[in-house]
């Protein structure tokens, strides 16, 4: 149910040291330095200008947990339809489309990145195959997959890996394959993809990149198309037969078949949206396992189903992989004390709303005893919050407890501050990750 | 149009009563469908987010059972706000045992 936000609340704003006031003045998300390590300019925002206008950028950022969690339930007044277009391909957007109606076998806008009702619609359809119990079911199966990734790398005997490249890039295309029904040894034309359309949201394109990206897309979609043909014609057990056969069901029970559109929008959204954003938290994983206590701390809950669960929520709240997406507004409306115009485009950025220390106290403190963790937005909230979070937990605990039992003495093969980031607005990526470790 | 009833209280005090619930409906939907302060169903009846968490009163939680393993998982998300008599709204199907169930929503996991 679709909340309107309360327009007269104001919370209190804090005094700003010299530093902080320079760095809210200077900064910005765009900067890539910034990006790499936000959280000092985070808190300036939360601190002195929670829904702080980034010149730069052209975006309100909402850093606030209070704030982002009201945003998310009125999806009326902040358009997500119109907030993630304007941020596709960003200046580019009629370039973009041209490229993939003439490329790409056309230009299929994401159904789900829509607003009520008809997001209503389509998100229902997707819900049945993202249930916490069906994603139970297909554990047995994953936890193999992951097995199978690691021991791999194990068995190489180096004793070194590219934590992103070589274990958690490929673990998750290999798990997205296996549900969608792919082909298997696509690894590096998927992670290429992913890439690609990711960097669609990530508002730090040239013309250059926008049109070789386009050209990845529009492979991306003409492999899918063929495959979407194939299962019309010979469904098989998988969610692309799923897709290409389903209906959705309107209010007044009558029934309708998704359009050929719809379905490639959707396909495409889950061989992507939970691809870049879960290997990223596996590679964060890696990161966080090579800090003092961390790995001992792991190895003692991998066993215990309840505490290691508690690890993951608490990793997902202290690295959310999705720094921040997309809203519009469709009117003008005041939040907390800020006035934001109508058609104005905004960040929800959920990277500082899971540091917010007036919900998360000492946020920087890794606690998996947090009585209120279900409380972190890494997966966003409101009627758009991530559909596939269940598969995505289960990913990273199943990933976490094969790392506790496969390796052990996991260090930085490279200084820390060596560690590159992807550039981008929208998640917060390690590219890649030497590592070395001995077997267990 | 079902006949089976639901007393609901919402997260600001105020209780509601239906009396035409379907058989097969879920606490979480019957909430959503109301407007029930409180029942967000964000993941859509997934048991994957804790936005429908409610208390069962006492008397009909025998009826209505313990959450299983991965709805325990859910609730321990919320510790603060968890009770002996927790569960979430969208694993609670109406049948005619539960005709009269009554529950109230739980607020929102605090600080």
């Amino acid at each position: 149910m679709a909340t309107q936000i309360p327009e007269d609340r104001v919370s209190e704003r804090l005094e700003l040291t010299p530093d902080e006031r320079t760095l809210l003045a200077e900064g910005t998300l765009s900067d890539t330095q910034i990006q790499a390590r936000p959280l000092a300019f985070y808190r300036a925002m939360r601190h002195g200008d929670p829904i702080h206008y980034d010149e730069k950028l052209g975006s309100w950022l909402v850093t606030r947990h209070e704030d982002i969690s009201k945003i998310q339930s009125d999806p009326v007044t902040f358009s997500v339809k119109h907030g993630y277009s304007e941020q596709q391909a960003r200046g580019m957007r009629e370039e973009f489309e041209a490229y993939l109606r003439e490329h790409g076998g056309g230009y299929f806008p994401d159904a789900i990145m829509s607003d009520p009702p008809y997001h209503t619609r389509i998100r229902k359809l997707m819900e049945q195959a993202f249930t916490a119990h069906r994603v139970k079911e297909l554990e047995p199966r994953i936890s193999e997959v992951v097995r199978d990734v690691i021991a791999d790398v194990v068995a190489k005997g180096e004793g070194r890996c590219d934590a992103v490249k070589d274990i958690a890039v490929p673990l998750t295309i290999r798990v997205i394959v296996e549900q969608l029904g792919l082909d298997h040894g696509m690894e590096d034309r998927i992670s290429r993809w992913s890439v690609a359309v990711t960097a669609q949201i990530g508002a730090m394109q040239s013309r250059e990149t926008m049109l070789e990206n386009a050209a990845q897309i529009a492979e991306l979609q003409n492999y899918l198309i063929a495959k979407m043909k194939e299962r019309e014609a010979n469904p098989r057990e998988d969610m692309i037969s799923d897709l290409v056969h389903a209906e959705v069901t309107n209010e007044d029970g009558s029934k309708e078949r998704l359009t050929f559109e719809e379905a490639v929008s959707l396909v495409r959204a889950t061989l992507i949206a939970g691809n870049d954003t879960t290997a990223t938290a596996i590679g964060n994983l890696f990161y966080v396992l090579t800090r003092p206590g961390m790995a001992e701390l792991l190895e003692s809950v991998a066993d215990d189903e309840r505490q290691l669960n508690r690890f993951i929520e608490e990793h997902l709240r202290s690295e959310p992989p999705v720094r921040a997406l997309s809203r519009m507004t469709t009117r003008e409306v005041t939040v907390n004390g800020t006035t934001i115009p109508a058609h104005s485009h905004m960040l929800l950025v959920y990277g500082s709303g899971n540091d917010d220390e007036t919900v998360f106290p000492e946020p920087r403190k890794f606690d998996i005893t947090r009585p209120n963790l279900g409380r972190h937005v890494a997966f966003g909230g409101g009627p758009h919050r991530c559909i596939g979070l269940a598969l995505a937990r289960m990913e990273v605990k199943v990933a976490a407890r094969e790392i506790a039992r496969q390796m052990k003495n996991i260090r930085l093969a490279i200084p820390e501050d060596a560690i590159r980031y992807t550039p981008t607005v929208a998640t917060r990526t390690i590219e890649s990750l030497p590592i070395t470790f001995e077997a267990r | 149009m079902g006949n089976l009833k639901v007393i609901m209280t919402d997260i600001e005090g105020q209780t509601l009563t239906f009396e035409d619930v379907e058989e097969g409906v879920s606490l979480m939907e019957l909430g959503k469908q109301h407007g029930v302060a409180g029942i967000m169903g964000d993941c859509g009846g997934g048991c994957a987010c804790a936005t429908c968490h409610v208390y069962v009163a006492e008397e009909w939680f025998e009826k209505v059972g313990e959450p299983d393993d991965i709805e325990f998982a859910m609730l321990d998300m919320v510790a603060d706000v968890m009770k002996d008599n927790s569960r979430l709204g969208c694993q609670i199907k109406m049948t005619p045992e539960l005709d009269g169930i009554e529950v109230s929503v739980a607020p929102a996991s605090s600080v």
